[in-house]
């Protein structure tokens, strides 16, 4: 039971949960932050320091941001646009930084 | 420079969270001698480090207990037998020796062990660190308290805005000189009630700011203080601080010990625990397996099937089924 990183977060991508993960899995991207959902472990820890509350448990999506879920775990399983392979389990953020990119459906949110 | 020092156990078993203290239990009923490793300089792994004052709801035979009661439990109910501690220590090296034995090796310590339990849990846990006072750690920075002592009578910043900042906020009130809380943000995450607890007592909690410097020549004199909103940043006189800011974790060493790995974080293992090197076990969080569940619960079941299937790896003559311990007297201790 994953936590996910819904709408809220694009074009504000604020990253006080990326200080809060204790096993380094909210990477960053352009426009929104993505938690990689098999290095999760379900601690909550990011979800209460928000600023805009855009942090819900996989089966808590607020309504209409439900491809949230998936799209999370898009962010790792597809080929990002200007990279050549998937980024897949990389161990921690820390060690990769600013992805600088988004999957197919935060870069064309409108919102 | 400390020596080395060398270990020899039936098993070793690597992390010290509720999965690895009840092996050591285990190890204990089995007549095994064994040594258990952490980098922490405590017990209790994810749940001393995360949530030691959180009402856990899911261990089997208690309706609800903190977090710190149930590492205290089992801290008592592996003391049976006496297993050796080695704390404050990351386990970093694996080899097997010609004689089939494995050794580990710690920043401090050799062990040299007939057998290997992996309850390493989501990793080795570090401290996050204060940025703006790496250059004071140890000179008057720290990240832990392990005793009080060296803060009487002293002007005392803590920062952080969890349970741990704000346990040690209560405990040094009443001996320090003088105590200030700095928080990030305007909320704080620890446990409502201890917060109105601090906020009763002569503590000066400052809030939606940061620590941007700490100065002092020999010894740490005073901490740069940065609030949102404020122009002029505030300067308190300190000698001592204590980051509480959390802990991150990372398999670190274990990646590179040969074993098969699971989504580049979990060690697979098959029903007894046997990860792909033989004479390795493992249990809790750290395992994977068709149809894992991450439970304490679950934990427990399978590092009593890891020691058990070990105590068979070392002597292919005993049984795996360890006998009812009610058919044999314990000395039971009764947990501090």
């Amino acid at each position: 039971m994953p936590y996910v990183i819904a709408s809220g977060c694009i074009d504000v991508n604020d990253k006080s949960c990326v200080e809060e993960c204790p096993v380094d899995c909210i990477y960053e991207g352009e426009r929104k932050s993505y938690i990689n959902p098999k290095e999760c472990i379900d601690c909550g820890a990011c979800e209460p320091v928000c600023p805009v509350e855009a942090i819900t448990q996989d089966r808590a999506v607020a309504e209409g941001d439900e491809p949230f879920v998936e799209d999370n775990r898009a962010f790792f399983t597809e080929v990002l646009a200007g990279r050549d392979e998937p980024l897949g389990t990389p161990g921690g953020a820390r060690k990769i930084g600013d992805l600088g990119t988004d999957t197919q459906l935060v870069l064309a949110w409108e919102g | 420079m400390t020596s080395v020092k060398t270990l020899e156990v039936d098993i070793l078993i690597v992390g010290a969270g509720p999965v690895g203290l009840y092996g050591a239990y285990y190890c204990g009923e089995r007549s095994l001698s064994c040594a258990v490793v952490d980098s922490l300089s405590e017990v209790g792994g994810q749940v001393t480090a995360m949530y030691p004052e959180k009402q856990i709801y899911d261990v089997a035979g208690f309706p609800a207990i903190t977090g710190r009661e149930l590492v205290r439990g089992l801290a008592a109910q592996a003391s049976q037998r006496d297993p050796s501690y080695l704390l404050d220590q990351e386990a970093q090296q694996l080899e097997k020796l010609d004689d089939g034995r494995f050794r580990v090796t710690t920043t401090r310590t050799e062990v040299v062990a007939g057998a290997v339990i992996v309850t390493g849990g989501i990793g080795t846990f570090t401290p996050r660190t204060l940025p703006a006072g790496e250059e004071f750690l140890g000179r008057g920075l720290a990240y832990f308290v392990p005793s009080s002592q060296e803060y009487v009578g002293r002007d005392v910043l803590i920062v952080g805005g969890g349970d741990s900042a704000i346990d040690w906020a209560l405990m040094l009130e009443p001996l320090a000189s003088k105590v200030t809380l700095v928080h990030r943000r305007e909320q704080f995450r620890a446990h409502g009630a201890s917060v109105e607890k601090v906020r009763q007592l002569d503590v000066d909690m400052i809030t939606n700011a940061q620590v941007t410097e700490l100065q002092g020549d020999r010894v740490l004199e005073r901490a740069v203080v940065s609030v949102k909103g404020e122009d002029e940043p505030r300067v308190v006189e300190v000698d001592k601080v204590v980051a509480a800011l959390g802990f991150t974790a990372n398999l670190g060493p274990l990646r590179e010990w040969g074993l098969e790995l699971a989504d580049n974080r979990h060690l697979v293992v098959d029903t007894a625990m046997r990860t792909s090197l033989p004479g390795v076990f493992a249990a809790g969080d750290i395992t994977e397996y068709d149809g894992k569940v991450r439970l304490i619960s679950v934990g427990f079941g399978e590092v009593a099937t890891a020691v058990n299937n070990a105590a068979v790896y070392l002597d292919p003559t005993a049984h795996v089924f360890p006998g009812h311990t009610s058919n044999e007297p314990h000395d039971v201790p009764v947990p501090a």
